[in-house]
């Protein structure tokens, strides 16, 4: 007597395989498309990266003129504004393909610029410089024809004051950039945040340069707010839709968990199939693994907004696009803003593994503390991973205020 | 032709609405049809409302108002029957149709305000002419205007949160008017409110309504505030019409059971005016008449006094059985120095329940004098107890004070007939209070007494 075996067989479904499958279907057909949004994600990185770490002269001046142009806008001087912004892109461009700036530079007569070389120590006029410089004497110059109001001139007087002081700093004294790009980023929070927020984030970034960790977390820092863009340009009409239609509520749901609970590590696959190693697939899934609260959030916030003042709009015959944008928007903002600070979170919880694929930045650090057993290298890019988490936060939580809904929150308190 | 028509409107909640209509139609009730899975807050309801008419709509809680009115604005979709605004039908319009017609014939004003908390009350007031498109200036110019109208001048640049609950309804008042519409839609606009800041809001719709010439359809669970305001009131019961008629068709006509169950609670004393109780201003006499003349007109109304009126009927005063005594032994020719000229004067409209403390300060009747300040009616207090007495009566079959005919000797001043004024304040306050414990969803005749 032999016994029976009871074992039912099972077939093995290529559930693995056929994912590996997809992934090179893809690959081989949509290549190209791969390539370009990696293309521009790894511009982007790499410019933040650039501005952060080792701003140039022209950055610096650019910033100054966006302040003040941001102030002539929140101040509704469009057309001025407009025209400037525009007639420098105009010659940047023409400067940049023809070298036409470059061509007007040397017309004119040399002493106009040669104080100006020998004050810097520079070799050569560098043309954006100049077109930087003079879209910022501009915009100064509309401030204080076009609006007669204080704050803008003070805003339009400090930014070219605090430019002087900057080039003055560093050209001239020779302070390194990363204490002053740690000092604007502190002044940021001041403004943002206030005084308290402030002191830390300065004392926190002045631990980070004695770590000689600057560069490193620059570098993250650049990758995490390209990240939290893209994730949050996706993130929001999704939730928008989402929050109009129960059937993209339902339909998103299941695939919001799918990508929460699936192990990080397992996004890598397919991201390094794609974009190879380096800095975008650490973006790419960076990306995937912090976008699932920005949806759930906008959704829940817009959901939450008072069925009778939505009825109000449409009661008045407002289109619904308006009803979104100046009623359910607005009202959302808070709940909208915690969306996208889980998603700064959730972004530096991923630099880690971002810096296994060669992302670099901080989560270098760390990996190759784990793997080569550094400790002091890695618990120091732990460190201030922390101190940029706190950063952030605080940064975004924040911002919140100076919304409208806010506002009149407190006027009414 | 009418402002709003509605003709054989239907509601159903629910899959399949169309087979419930048909049963329906028959005379179902809409508990019948439970089993068809589907709620029927709409019912047959046909009305008109003429322009200018300020109409009520008046259920319990469930009975289809705020589904009813939706279906007004196109904001709900009827599932059978039309709805005319100013004769175009606008169950055919399509969704951009629908908006014109909600941003230039038809606003809203809503019961919990829904005012939007960002924005400030002046943003809030100009919101309608914004959607429309109208540029900044225009609109906040209208938007002050209207906000002047409801006396919120000097608030444009707080928020809702900084406001009152009356305040903030008046800013949703005033966001209706700026939108300039025609008609206004009113869902339980004052029912959020404190009895004595709805009492405030009622009266100060009604100024408004009288020299805007609004059309407004309003919508409240409380008798009460339906018979102050309404011309024309529908009261509906499980989403069926019960009773469309005025106040006063109501109150002595009711059209069944349930509407009589219903206005058994009213205070009459609201709903009931100076005009209604008032009777014929006799006698009265000419300044210019000597004091003989006058006691003969007296004697022949047999009352102890008279009031004294020009040839166009405006109101001097009155004179009493005692001053013109002494004037006939005193020989004097005119009683034009006797006259006493602080006599009480109500005006038509005021109501019966206004009146009691006047007519215990005053020892003649109450004049009632119109805008012209001419003499129309006189009561005299026995008139006014007997309206209130048949306010208190349970059933509400006595004709309204009418042949309580003004008999001279028991309105004689006396401290006992003021006394009797107290008390007869008293009764509708008490009855008032009973009954509002019962809570919000009952037809509650709110209390009635400032
Ligand atoms: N969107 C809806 N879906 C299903 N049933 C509804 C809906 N709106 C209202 N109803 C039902 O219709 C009936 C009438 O409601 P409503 O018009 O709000 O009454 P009222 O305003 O008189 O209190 C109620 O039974 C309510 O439950
Ligand atoms: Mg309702």
């Amino acid at each position: 007597m032999s016994l029976t075996s009871y074992a039912v067989p099972v077939p093995r479904i290529p559930v693995g395989q056929t994912f590996d499958a997809a992934i090179n279907w893809l690959r081989v057909n949509f290549q190209a498309v791969f390539d370009f949004i990696g293309l521009i994600i790894e511009t982007c990185v790499d410019t933040l990266f650039a501005l952060f770490s080792a701003p140039s002269a022209t950055q610096f001046t650019l910033a100054a003129a966006a302040v003040t142009a941001g102030g002539l806008l929140a101040r509704k001087r469009y057309v001025p504004t407009l025209i400037a912004v525009a007639v420098w892109a105009g010659f940047y461009v023409a400067e940049v393909s023809a070298g036409l700036a470059a061509g007007v530079i040397t017309a004119l007569p040399a002493p106009l610029f040669l104080w100006a070389m020998n004050l810097f120590g520079a070799e050569y006029v560098y043309p954006p410089l100049v077109l930087a410089l003079l879209l910022l004497v501009a915009l100064v110059a509309i401030s204080f024809t076009a609006t007669r109001e204080r704050r803008q001139w003070v805003l339009a007087g400090v930014s070219a004051g605090v430019l002087l002081l900057i080039l003055a700093l560093h050209f001239i004294v020779g302070v390194q950039l990363s204490l002053i790009v740690a000092a604007l980023l502190a002044t940021i929070a001041l403004v943002v945040a206030g005084w308290r927020v402030a002191l830390f984030s300065i004392l926190g970034f002045l631990l980070i340069i004695s770590m000689e960790s600057w560069e490193n977390a620059m570098s993250s820092l650049a990758l995490i707010l390209v990240a939290t863009l893209v994730a949050v340009a996706i993130s929001l009409p999704i939730g928008v839709l989402a929050a109009q239609s129960r059937h993209v509520s339902n339909a998103a749901k299941p695939v919001l968990d799918f990508m929460q609970t699936l192990p990080a590590f397992v996004y890598l696959l397919p991201a390094i199939a794609f974009f190879s190693i380096g800095i975008v697939p650490g973006v790419i899934a960076t990306v995937i693994f912090a976008m699932p609260p920005g949806v759930r959030l906008t959704e829940l916030g817009i959901r939450q907004v008072d069925k009778e003042l939505v009825e109000a709009g449409e009661a008045f015959g407002a289109p619904d696009w308006q009803i979104l944008r100046r009623i359910q928007l607005p009202l959302a903002l808070a709940t909208i803003m915690a969306g996208i600070n889980q998603i700064i979170m959730l972004s530096l919880s991923m630099v880690v593994i971002a810096g296994m694929v060669g992302a670099g930045g901080l989560g270098n650090d760390v990996y190759t503390g784990i793997a080569q057993g550094d400790v002091p290298v890695g618990f120091e890019g732990g460190i201030a991973v922390v101190i940029l988490a706190i950063f952030l936060d605080r940064l975004t939580g924040a911002v919140t205020r100076f919304s409208p809904a806010a506002r009149a929150q407190r006027a009414s308190a | 032709m009418p402002a709003v028509r509605a003709d054989k409107l239907y509601k159903i909640f629910g899959r399949r609405p169309g087979r419930a209509v048909e049963l329906l139609a028959d005379g179902r009730h809409r508990d019948e049809i439970k089993s068809l899975n589907v709620t029927a807050a709409v019912i047959d309801v046909s009305f008109e409302v003429q322009p200018g008419e300020i109409f009520v709509v008046m259920g319990l809680s469930g009975s289809g108002k705020s589904t009813l009115i939706r279906m007004l604005n196109g904001l709900l979709p009827p599932t059978a029957g039309s709805v005319e605004i100013e004769g175009t039908d606008i169950t055919k319009l399509g969704k951009s149709g629908l908006r014109r017609l909600r941003s230039e014939k038809v606003s809203m004003v809503f019961q919990h305000f829904a005012l939007f908390p960002h924005r400030t009350v002046l943003d809030n007031a100009a919101y309608g002419l914004e959607v429309r498109g109208v540029a900044r200036s225009e609109r906040e110019a209208k938007a002050r205007e209207a906000l002047a109208l409801v006396g919120l001048d000097g608030w444009e640049l707080k928020v809702p949160g900084q406001l009152s609950g009356g305040m903030q309804q008046r800013v949703g008042l005033a966001r209706a008017l700026a939108a300039d519409t025609d008609i206004i839609l009113m869902d339980e606009a004052f029912s959020a409110l404190d009895p004595l800041i709805r009492r405030d809001m009622q009266s100060q719709l009604l100024e408004l309504q009288e020299s805007l010439g609004k059309t407004i359809i309003f919508i409240t669970h409380d008798l009460n505030e339906a018979m102050r305001l309404g011309d024309r009131i529908c009261v509906l019961r499980d989403g069926r019409v019960a009773q469309i008629g005025t106040a006063e068709e109501i109150l002595n006509d009711p059209a069944n059971d349930y509407v009589a169950q219903f206005v058994e609670d009213v205070d009459r004393t609201r709903v009931l005016t100076a005009s209604s109780v008032m009777e014929a201003p006799i006698p009265v006499v000419d300044p210019g008449q000597g004091p003989r003349a006058a006691l003969r007109t007296m004697r022949e109304n047999q009352t102890p006094w008279a009031f004294v009126v020009r040839r166009n009927r405006r109101l001097v005063g009155a004179v009493g059985e005692t001053a013109i005594g002494e004037a006939v032994r005193d020989n004097a020719k005119e009683i034009d120095g006797i006259v006493e000229t602080g006599v009480e004067r109500v005006h038509p409209d005021t109501p019966v329940a206004d009146m009691f403390g006047q007519a215990a300060e005053s020892s003649y009747p109450l004049a009632v004098v119109d805008d012209q300040e001419r003499l129309v009616g006189v009561i005299p207090r026995v008139t006014l107890l007997a309206a209130l007495a048949s306010s208190v009566g349970d059933n509400g079959e006595a004709e309204p004070a009418a042949e309580a005919s003004g008999d001279a000797a028991e309105s004689a001043p006396g401290t006992e007939a003021a006394a009797d004024g107290e008390t007869a304040d008293e009764g509708p306050q008490s009855a008032a209070q009973t009954e509002s414990d019962r809570g919000d969803d009952a037809p509650a005749t709110e209390g009635s007494r400032q």
